[in-house]
């Protein structure tokens, strides 16, 4: 399906931006974010082609406006409820 | 599952735009390109995605030029796409 | 809790925070053991992974060789290996040569061979890299302030599958008394990438 992710080739991006000696992650969340991802693949929730297809179906405008590891942790959200591991109810803090 | 493409074979990418999961990119559809290799048997990633069991695939570094892709460009683009992605390209003989 | 606040940063860490607590109730994940998960991988990839392997390719001939053909296995020889990931990757290193500059994307997500080049950067991960290098390539090159002699060939490679790409650059000149120690320290993580010579 002709996604939003599938870039190659499309214009209007803005330029390429270079930060010198990048961190591998730019805050903790972003760190368990991807330790979370690993570990629930390891156990076979999801498998990683599963994953991609959930980040791919995060609404267009939405996938665009999020950070790369905001549209990590969406998928990973939407698969905990379609697998029936969390209830969409639980997912709100509070 | 048998290897339908050889190194130097010319093959054509699908034109579908299907309604799940893939790994052929927007920009290669419909193009004609050379296999490069074969690089491996490999569960397609459009049906694991989707929970579906299926034969794995062979999967071919196919090398396009640029021209072919966007209609302009002086290079190529190797795209690494599963077998059931790809048709044969006859030469047509005199 | 407004929806407006849904995406700042804190409200972000928050969310996350919870539904790591949430799988945690459920035993699904443990929390000491996703940090040391995350040290032990952080650690074991590494650009000097990728580097120590294009010098080794520079200084023994036969293993260049063995690495252009069976990628996995002749990284294996030095200690290096493609697991440690989600799954079995296949390593492809391809060969800059006098006449052919290779460059790597992802331009569906952004697979790139972590184990060999570390985490990668924003810029690869982006929707500007990722759209325009197979597009215009020489042009990405010279934003990174590369500019490509005009008789060299680019090829970009699209990580579209299950093999990850890594770039063997070329030898530069003068380097011959140099050791593998010190050959490996020329090469960046960039230079792996495609997006500089070296």
């Amino acid at each position: 399906m002709s996604r939003v992710n599938d870039v190659g080739g499309m214009e209007g991006f803005p330029p390429l931006v270079h930060e010198v000696d990048e961190p591998p992650f730019h805050a903790d969340w972003e760190a368990h974010v991807f330790a979370m991802n690993r570990a629930l693949i390891g156990r076979g929730i999801y498998n990683l082609d599963e994953f991609r297809d959930a980040v791919e179906r995060m609404p267009a405008q939405q996938y665009l406006a999020a950070s790369y590891y905001e549209r990590w942790f969406h998928a990973i959200s939407t698969l905990l409820v379609e697998k029936g591991v969390l209830a969409a109810a639980e997912m709100s803090d509070g | 599952m048998a290897e339908r493409f050889t190194s130097g074979a010319r093959v054509q990418t699908s034109r579908i735009d299907p309604p799940h999961h893939t790994r052929l990119p927007r920009y290669a559809r419909g193009a004609v390109g050379v296999v490069i290799e074969c690089e491996g048997v490999y569960p397609r990633a459009d049906d694991r995605a989707r929970g579906i069991d299926s034969t794995p695939e062979p999967v071919y570094a196919v090398q396009f030029a640029a021209r072919d892709l966007f209609g302009e460009g002086d290079h190529t683009v190797t795209i690494a796409l599963w077998q059931s992605y790809l048709t044969a390209v006859h030469k047509e003989t005199r | 809790m407004s929806g407006d606040h849904e995406h700042t940063p804190g409200s972000l860490a928050a969310r996350v925070r919870h539904v790591e607590g949430l799988l945690e109730q459920r035993e699904l994940v443990d929390a000491r053991e996703l940090e040391v998960a995350l040290e032990a991988f952080l650690a074991r990839s590494s650009p000097a992974n990728g580097a120590r392997v294009v010098a080794q390719a520079w200084v023994d001939e036969s293993f260049r060789a063995r690495l252009l053909a069976h990628a996995n296995s002749a990284i294996e020889e030095l200690g290096l290996s493609m697991g440690g990931g989600l799954q079995q990757q296949r390593l492809k290193v391809v060969a800059n040569t006098e006449s052919l500059h290779n460059v790597v994307v992802c331009t569906l997500c952004s697979c790139y061979p972590i184990a060999l080049l570390g985490p990668s950067p924003t810029w690869y991960k982006s929707e500007a890299y990722r759209s325009r290098v197979v597009r215009d390539p020489r042009a990405v090159l010279s934003e990174f302030g590369f500019d490509l002699d005009t008789d060299v060939d680019v090829n970009v490679w699209d990580s579209s599958a299950e093999s990850r790409y890594m770039v063997l650059p070329r030898r530069p000149s003068g380097t011959g008394d140099l050791d593998v120690d010190a050959l490996t320290s020329l090469v960046t993580r960039n230079g792996l990438i495609g997006v500089a010579p070296l």
